[in-house]
């Protein structure tokens, strides 16, 4: 697979991405990471050592970023500030814009837009809810995330996973 | 003391012993907790992950909502707590950045101005409240119950806008306010796997796995959490864990609310202890009346 030189700085550039500059290659968030515990081959220092060699396709296409908890243990410990955690969301970010990612979080955002939240209640618990004395449900803008889902070109994206109408 | 009560999508679609929890607790300390309406998804971390623009917007939404009624938010659910606190950071220190995601808003008629704090119950119990107050309402201390404590990652980290490691104390501290003693064990401060539901299901509990055998290899009795994804992923997890490694931790799962409630004397309800699925007959026993 050929090497994309620039892959760094297109990462850099994005909000999310700048920590990428800082990484040293050291290794403390493979070492911290409770993932990489489990599974060997989601190591954040290798993947943050493609993206600094420019293994863009195979990144993009990776499942591996995705396997990063957001437990933000890495970006607290790394000597440099290097943000892995952060750079984790640059990726999906990228790999998203060009229609990769997981079905579990495309059906996150299938449930957002539908519904203006990720998880959306179901008809046994709103008699449960009836039932204990608590509201129905508390109201929510679903039109308004629709609005802003269009507005950002998110939907668009989601759509063209075919989960849902555009 | 009022708040803006923010309170999610997970708590009141599957935790409702913790919404009621919550609300039963809360007026002891004087605190009203005002229902923000026509809120919207949080944009945790599984919507972050899909774009930058959209999470700024979506969370800065509700920032709105809190701003409007010129409350202070209070959020439960970590993930819900982070997202706000995040784009509240964000957007407070860099005003270009606002002004962009102010002319998405203005597609909905919103602006975001900066002017009100992000807070959890922990917060608004640890600092607004204060111990001392805490201790005041017990009626039936907790004594011998030793507890292992879950925070959970998105209280605590990271922590450029946490604080350090406050928010881990804090709990620790008002779980020993209502009598029991805490346990210190090893990885605290790990994740309980909870994103990766959905995702990996099989990598979520064993990520679990680990952190309750050093939680059960210390004597704990019982797990406190505030956050609903750890609550899933402890509650749940251990019968998945218990299926497919045949090892039983018998670690009941309370919500730091659930247990001040207890202690304040509060009966739970039959319907509500039911709700857990590792059962919690064995710590309540012989404190507070069941059902």
């Amino acid at each position: 697979m050929s090497l994309d030189s620039n892959f760094m700085h297109e990462v850099a550039n994005t909000p999310r991405g700048r920590g990428i500059l800082a990484c040293i290659q050291c290794g403390r968030c493979s070492g911290s990471c409770p993932v990489a515990r489990l599974v060997a081959d989601h190591n954040p220092r290798r993947l943050m050592e493609m993206i600094i060699l420019g293994s863009r396709d195979e990144i993009i296409r990776s499942q591996l970023p995705w396997y990063c908890l957001s437990c933000f243990t890495c970006l607290d410990r790394c000597p440099q500030g290097g943000d892995v955690a952060e750079v984790m969301f640059a990726i999906r970010n990228l790999a998203v814009k060009e229609k990769n990612m997981p079905d579990g979080f495309a059906a996150q955002a299938k449930n957002l837009v539908e519904t203006g939240r990720v998880v959306p209640s179901i008809t046994s618990i709103v008699s449960k809810r009836v039932e204990v004395g608590l509201p129905k449900e508390h109201s929510t803008a679903t039109k308004d995330v629709q609005k802003i889902l269009k507005k950002t070109g998110l939907s668009k994206i989601i759509a063209s996973k075919g989960m849902v109408k555009e | 003391m009022k708040y803006g009560m923010f309170w999610g999508c997970l708590i009141p679609a599957r935790e409702l012993s913790y919404e009621v929890s919550v609300q039963k607790v809360m007026p002891a300390f004087g605190v009203e907790l005002v229902k923000m309406e026509d809120t919207n998804c949080c944009a945790p971390f599984g919507i972050q992950s899909l774009d930058y623009t959209s999470w700024l917007a979506l969370a800065a939404r509700n920032l709105c909502i809190g701003e409007e009624m010129g409350l202070d938010i209070m959020t439960l659910c970590n993930d819900c707590y982070e997202s706000l606190l995040m784009v509240n950071t964000i957007l407070k220190a860099h005003p270009e950045i606002k002004k962009e995601v102010n002319e998405i808003l203005a597609e909905v008629g919103k602006e975001y101005k900066g002017k009100v704090d992000v807070k959890t119950m922990i917060d608004v119990l640890y600092d607004d409240i204060g111990i001392k107050k805490v201790k005041d309402v017990i009626k039936k201390p907790l004594t011998g119950l030793k507890v292992a404590t879950q925070p959970g990652c998105h209280l605590t980290k990271p922590k450029r806008i946490h604080f350090g490691v406050r928010e881990f104390d804090a709990l620790d501290e008002l779980v020993k306010a209502t009598g029991a003693e805490t346990v210190s064990y090893e990885r605290r401060e790990m994740c309980c796997g909870g994103p990766l539901r959905g995702i990996n299901d099989e990598l979520a509990r064993d990520v679990a796995r680990i952190k309750l055998i050093n939680m059960k290899n210390v004597g704990a009795q019982c797990i406190v959490t505030v956050c609903p994804f750890c609550f899933v992923e402890f509650d749940l997890g251990q019968l998945e864990i218990r299926r497919h490694f045949k090892e039983e931790y018998n670690l009941p799962v309370l919500h730091f609310a659930e247990l001040l409630r207890v202690a304040m004397g509060m009966k739970l309800d039959d319907w509500e202890i039911k709700s857990h699925r590792t059962p919690l007959e064995p710590i309540l026993k012989g404190r507070v009346k069941e059902g």
